[in-house]
């Protein structure tokens, strides 16, 4: 994922290349959905809404959450480049045995 | 605030898109505004400043408690205060620096105590990453020992936990749900 990150100037006038904006449009969906994943269970595990120990109380981001969203967000861009890595080298040697086998 | 909510940023940092004609040293503005802004953000939540204020709350709240406890100090005849010098000038004096004399150092005990509980919470709770009411009764338990620290460990036991309680207390009670919620 953090190859296609560096890549996303999308500046260039009339670039009328389908090929490209096809590009473009696969990379938005996939920022998009990561984004979202990352906003969803970031929010499911650091903002609990169990009323004995803490129920919206206050529309700003406590300390403890804070705390806690900094440290999910990080851990999951580290879990996706890890996984990425390991896809990567499984990718590499289903290309080297020419199967997707165990 | 750069993206409107619930869309994945997808603009590179230097390049969203503002209102048209903002030239490159407004962007670069509005660019460190935002930057100063949440500096100060953070400066607000953070332990230190919590400390502090706590430490200064607490130091208003001992030098009112001994102001208040300064008028009753006249009525003991073996305390310091109800000493009888010549003159009212003399006395006058006296008094206003017995009073002085007894708010700083009410003071300082105040701001000690706040200042030592506001801080552990403030740092159990960073290291927990939770909000909950167990940082309140597990720093008030750190705080009474650490204020009793001079008295032996039975005394550290026993302060630590009369001050959790009590803590313990105060945030059970400031959480619990207000009259007008569902």
């Amino acid at each position: 994922m953090s190859f296609l990150f560096g890549g996303g100037a999308r500046q260039d006038p009339g670039a009328v290349d389908p090929m490209k904006i096809e590009m473009a449009v696969a990379e938005l969906d996939m920022i998009t959905d990561v984004f979202n994943r990352l906003v969803n269970s970031c929010h499911a595990k650091c903002i609990q809404p169990n009323p004995m120990s803490h129920r919206y109380a206050e529309g700003d981001l406590l300390k403890g959450e804070a705390v806690c969203i900094d440290r999910c967000s990080a851990k999951f861009f580290e879990v996706n480049k890890v996984v990425g890595e390991k896809m990567q080298a499984m990718g590499q040697g289903a290309q080297a045995t020419g199967s997707f086998g165990r | 605030m750069n993206n409107p909510p619930l869309l994945a940023p997808i603009y590179l940092p230097g390049q969203e898109p503002l209102p048209a004609g903002t030239t490159p040293s407004e962007r670069e503005e509005m660019a460190q505004m935002m930057r100063y802004q949440k500096m100060l953000g953070y400066a607000m939540e953070s332990c230190p400043l919590k400390v502090g204020m706590s430490g200064g709350a607490g130091f208003a709240l001992g030098g009112f408690f001994a102001l208040m406890s300064a008028t009753f100090a006249y009525e003991d005849p073996l305390s310091r205060a109800s000493q009888k010098l010549v003159g009212t000038r003399a006395q006058t004096a006296y008094v206003f620096k017995e009073m002085g004399r007894n708010m700083w150092s009410s003071g300082k005990g105040f701001a000690k105590v706040g200042a030592v509980y506001s801080g552990i919470e403030c740092c159990i709770e960073g290291y927990r990453a939770k909000n909950d009411i167990t940082n309140a009764v597990a720093g008030g338990f750190l705080a009474g020992a650490v204020l009793a620290r001079h008295s032996g460990p039975a005394a550290m036991a026993g302060g630590g936990a009369a001050f959790a309680a009590f803590s313990g207390v105060i945030d059970w009670w400031l959480r619990r749900p207000a009259a007008d919620e569902i």
